[in-house]
């Protein structure tokens, strides 16, 4: 594994070298003979296609078209390079596996930014390049040392029009209070914006989050757990809400938009106290388009036209403060950073989520289990 | 080479690619399991001092013990019921019966787990007849706790202890039975004293067959559970990829590994094993 792997890069530095002009042709289809390439895949541009494009670790569905035109298409007319995907999924310990057994296979994946807090600094990640990424565009919180977040998507909720129509839940507090608002409830079972509401429902100012006051957040949590049932995933949330089982769920805004719409309207989506979490393009340490490449593609997904397409596509709101003035009205309820919702949000830590993340899922599972 | 050849029987010569092959494959990677758990993410027995320390995976492991021990009697018993009907029906409608069985045994686990959400979810079938029949106000909560679990558990395992049996129950010699009747014992005897204890190595083939299957059972209890009923699977899978506590998860691994064998050289000590998996049966 370790031999091939060294044989891929030695052919792709070649490769790039060959390309730059610095090295001779006769010397690099003797490397490729070395690697045992044959010379005809080569002259096809097999091994110089594997320099010339990029390969997007994602979550598949939808995205894989939304990100292919909002950031593929701007990317390849800027650099001559190609976008390929991954349909995976980037979840942490997939890509903490996929650096250590020295096959990395993706330039970028497509995380959170507390994923950059807890595997930049031990040495899974590339650093970002702030030469080529720029720190204004994205809020100034979000610009670490392994990570920058390109879009930002958020913990709201959806209520059933029908169970709650004359006098609707509005914050977190209602959320929570079963009394007033009786019925089932559907929270994330991975902790993340869980965790944040019910302190929010319990009194917490929305700026003063952190560091989580993690005992309070399970108490409140327990409060309703015989009200409450738990997703793992956006499509199970979905048909929790749209089957009935729960008349409010803690919900990816995007996903809360397609409900409302799927029901036509009958479950509605509340942005207020909404957490914005920061969605990060991270760079898997070794990845084989090279650092670079991978850099000016988190440019280009800065740039305030890709951040109105990914908007438009998948739902997922800018990060880039240039393109806040932007969104467009349709999109302004749904959009946690457009003018109407950007004062009534609260924004997550990702430093706190990466140093504590692995304590509080499993406090949390155990809390709910 | 003669002197080897006394020893070692050259057929061990035509196993060997095959036996080195499995070693490599199958042993290597579960001694890198072990070897994780005891170095990770420090050497020493620190995961395995978890066990005694935290309440958290004592309740997990309590929880996957004790639904697995459920869902083992309800499909034994289900599974013995079936097994008796098919082995005693005629011929035309045994083998009708076996098709039935092995095509629920052929479905996806997924796809099983869903059609019972379809059956007895909140606007389920049943929930929704019977609210319009009148026999309910309010949707029963079949789903997402413990019970949902169970139902999709058993529906699931209910093959594989019918599979075993059925292979034990065909191996019986009914002249034995007739003898019983013939010497004055009447049916519910002949099936306590006779029946019932031939068909014993069945009973604990299928048993320990479904209880070592539904350990490792991870998509029922993630769906049916409703994020409620956490199970050994789910949690290791969780500890690898979410939290990255991949010493922890080996730990659990480990055990599992180890309470599956020990479960095994329990059996070993009370009866043959090559009985309970059909070796046997011709004996």
């Amino acid at each position: 594994m370790q031999d091939k792997q060294f044989m891929k890069e030695t052919l792709l530095d070649g490769a790039r070298a060959y390309r730059a002009g610095r090295m001779d042709r006769r010397t690099f289809l003797a490397l490729c003979g070395a690697a045992g390439v044959a010379t005809n895949a080569v002259l096809a541009g097999d091994a110089q296609a594997a320099a010339d494009h990029i390969v997007m670790w994602n979550w598949g569905g939808i995205s894989e078209e939304c990100h292919g035109n909002a950031i593929g298409v701007p990317f390849t007319e800027k650099t001559g390079m190609g976008m390929r995907f991954d349909t995976s999924g980037p979840l942490e310990g997939k890509i903490r596996e996929m650096v250590d057994s020295g096959n990395v296979t993706a330039d970028v994946a497509d995380g959170d930014l507390f994923n950059a807090v807890s595997l930049g600094p031990t040495g899974h990640l590339e650093a970002i390049d702030y030469d080529i990424v720029s720190k204004e565009r994205t809020l100034p919180q979000y610009a670490l040392e392994y990570g920058v977040s390109v879009i930002l998507y958020g913990y709201a909720f959806v209520y059933d029009t029908e169970a709650y129509g004359d006098n609707p839940p509005q914050n977190w507090a209602d959320f929570f209070d079963t009394e007033k608002f009786p019925g089932t409830r559907s929270l994330y079972k991975w902790a993340n914006g869980s965790l944040e509401a019910a302190l929010m429902a319990d009194g917490v100012p929305g700026d003063q989050l952190y560091p989580l006051d993690m005992e309070r957040a399970l108490a409140k949590i327990q409060s309703i757990k015989d009200d409450s049932i738990y997703w793992g995933s956006g499509s199970e949330v979905h048909s929790m809400v749209v089957s009935g089982e729960a008349s409010m769920a803690i919900i990816w805004q995007n996903r809360g938009k397609n409900i409302e719409e799927d029901t036509e309207g009958r479950y509605k989506l509340v942005n207020n106290q909404a957490m914005a979490m920061p969605g990060a393009y991270i760079v898997p340490k070794g990845n084989p388009a090279g650092r670079e490449a991978a850099m000016q593609f988190i440019a280009t997904a800065q740039e305030v036209p890709s951040q109105l397409a990914i908007l438009e596509c998948l739902g997922m709101t800018p990060s880039n403060p240039e393109a806040f003035s932007q969104i467009p009205e349709h999109q302004q309820a749904y959009a946690i950073t457009s003018a109407q919702n950007i004062d009534k949000i609260v924004f997550n830590d990702p430093v706190w989520w990466g140093e504590n993340s692995s304590e509080a899922v499993n406090a949390f599972l155990d809390a709910i289990s | 080479m003669q002197a080897l050849t006394r020893y070692i029987s050259p057929g061990w010569l035509l196993v060997a690619p095959f036996f080195l092959l499995v070693v490599a494959f199958y042993l290597g990677p579960l001694v890198n399991i072990l070897w994780l758990s005891l170095t990770d993410p420090e050497p020493g027995l620190g995961n395995y001092r978890m066990l005694t320390e935290s309440d958290a995976l004592a309740r997990i492991l309590w929880t996957t013990l004790r639904i697995c021990a459920i869902t083992t009697v309800f499909s034994v018993v289900i599974g013995y019921c079936l097994a008796y009907a098919m082995v005693h029906a005629h011929q035309k409608s045994q083998n009708w019966m076996l098709t039935l069985l092995l095509i629920s045994f052929w479905i996806s686990v997924l796809v099983r787990t869903f059609a019972w959400l379809m059956l007895l979810g909140h606007n389920g079938v049943v929930n929704s007849g019977m609210e319009a029949i009148g026999l309910i106000d309010r949707p029963v909560r079949f789903m997402r706790n413990e019970l949902g679990v169970l139902i999709g558990m058993v529906h699931y395992m209910i093959p594989y202890a019918v599979l075993p049996l059925m292979a034990n129950m065909q191996t019986l010699d009914p002249r034995v039975m007739a003898a019983s009747r013939n010497l004055g014992a009447n049916g519910v005897q002949t099936f306590r004293r006779i029946y019932l204890p031939l068909t014993i190595p069945g009973i604990v083939a299928s048993s320990l067959l479904v209880f070592i299957l539904s350990l490792g059972f991870y998509v029922t209890p993630a769906i049916l559970g409703g994020g409620r009923v956490l199970m050994v699977a789910e949690y290791i899978s969780v500890q690898l990829l979410v939290t990255l506590r991949w010493g922890t998860a080996a730990m659990l691994g480990t055990l599992m590994l180890i309470g599956v064998l020990a479960l095994l050289w329990i059996m070993s000590r009370f009866m043959r094993l090559t009985t309970v998996f059909g070796g046997g049966a011709t004996r």
